[in-house]
């Protein structure tokens, strides 16, 4: 759908231009308020400063809460599953970890449990814990610790990783008996997507800036 | 191009959560109570610790076992690199290539690329920061990808037990491998891409007739 009114900036708690700097060269500039859709670029390393990107909070909050129902789904229904002689085998995240802890080790079984479970779950559950609440201008207890955890999970949540590994032990598996994609695998694949969409939606910079003036609210 | 200042000459750090410009001396970002630091703490020695660390792991990751097959057809055990020619002869050429390059090309490009990073922040090799800052993204994009072959091994050992034809069990290749994969990422995360910078503007202060 094209738009036909002109975006809005996002609020900061002055209407003056604020002082950013790029985080790869350092140089520091003047950074002005953005319409919806631009993005503003270092004048010496040409890396992206920030960005306004259409509908942030609303985009956040919506493919977070979604990417968190796909999530439930993986865990309750089995990705694949594969009869041979008799006997039936379900794949599921949670079962794939716990065959690591019994057959390998404790330490990958944790390293799995990590980046399979724990990172997504807290990069998901913490940006709508922080965006749905900011869409009304208000910041929850713990906002900050909340953003500051799911910013350092990111690089950690591999389940886009996790699905390759499944596709290409597919065809593996096609000598060892039937195989029969389920449920959790397309709930998989929905959740890969909505993760990566819920943090391409809205920029590091703007909701911090939307964090720093709704806790600011609060404390008046 | 005008004058540039960096943060840095003006005592001013960037918080490296949430990116409020803020003096160094405070010494919390007054936003999101971070620590401030001008540059990344031991930037260069922390990355050099974590990629010789890395390179060591990736010896008994590629010459140890990653999973071994016990069935009715007897027991066999592939190593990462036995595995990608196994499935090349099969005719798998996609999973071999995807195998291969995320298993065994992207961990020992990453470190490659990170050591010549590593020496060009302390100014041994020349190239332009802007290259260099492409090199950099990549490394850090694609790093994660070499998870790939621990995940496969998991949802074999999940899928393939106690079953009548044959029974996986891990090998004891794949939590070097993943330490690796781990600490290939510590390094990409501890290298600051500003030092770069800072060493191409000093090299240009050395000599202001050749730019």
């Amino acid at each position: 759908m094209k738009r036909t009114l002109p975006g809005l900036s996002w609020p900061r708690l002055s209407d003056e231009p604020i002082r950013v700097c790029c985080h790869f060269c350092d140089a520091l500039q003047e950074a002005p308020r953005l319409l919806e859709g631009n993005a503003a670029y270092c004048c010496r390393c040409g890396e992206m400063l920030y960005q306004n990107r259409p509908r942030s909070l609303a985009r956040a909050t919506a493919f977070s809460s979604a990417a968190l129902i796909f999530m439930v789904l993986t865990h309750l229904f089995p990705s694949i599953t594969v009869d041979s002689g008799g006997m039936r085998k379900e794949l599921t995240i949670m079962e794939a970890v716990d065959a690591l802890f019994r057959e390998g080790n404790a330490l990958i079984g944790v390293v799995a449990v990590v980046f399979t479970m724990v990172a997504p779950l807290v990069l998901m559950g913490g940006l709508l814990y922080v965006a749905a609440p900011l869409r009304f201008g208000v910041a929850l207890p713990g906002a900050v610790t909340v953003t500051r955890l799911f910013q350092i999970s990111e690089p950690w949540s591999m389940l886009e990783v996790f699905l390759v590994g499944i596709l290409v032990s597919l065809l593996k598996l096609g000598a060892v008996g039937d195989v029969h994609l389920g449920t959790g695998l397309w709930a998989l694949v929905g959740l890969v997507f909505c993760t990566a969409w819920a943090m391409a939606g809205i920029d590091r910079l703007e909701l911090w800036d939307r964090l720093e003036i709704a806790l600011q609210k609060e404390e008046k | 191009m005008g004058e540039v200042r960096t943060a840095a000459s003006e005592g001013l750090a960037s918080c490296h959560m949430c990116g409020k410009v803020s003096p160094v001396r405070e010494g919390h970002c007054p936003r999101c109570h971070s620590k401030l630091h001008l540059r990344k703490p031991h930037s260069l020695e922390r990355t050099w610790s974590f990629l010789i660390a890395a390179a060591a792991f990736y010896f008994p990751a590629n010459l140890l076992p990653m999973m071994s097959v016990s069935g009715l057809a007897g027991n066999s055990s592939d190593t990462i690199l036995s595995g990608v020619i196994n499935f090349w002869k099969k005719g798998d050429f996609l999973v071999a290539i995807i195998i291969f390059s995320a298993s065994i090309m992207i961990p020992i490009l990453k470190m490659i690329a990170l050591t010549w990073l590593c020496l060009a922040a302390s100014g041994f090799t020349s190239a332009s920061p802007k290259n260099l800052a492409r090199l950099y993204h990549v490394t850090e994009f694609v790093g994660r990808w070499s998870m790939v072959d621990v995940f496969v091994v998991a949802v074999l050992v999940c899928l393939v037990q106690l079953g009548v034809i044959s029974t996986v069990t891990p090998g004891p290749a794949i939590l070097s491998f993943a330490s690796v994969v781990v600490l290939t990422m510590f390094a990409a995360m501890s290298f600051d891409p500003r030092l770069l910078w800072d060493r191409h503007v000093e090299e240009a202060a050395e000599s202001p007739e050749t730019t």
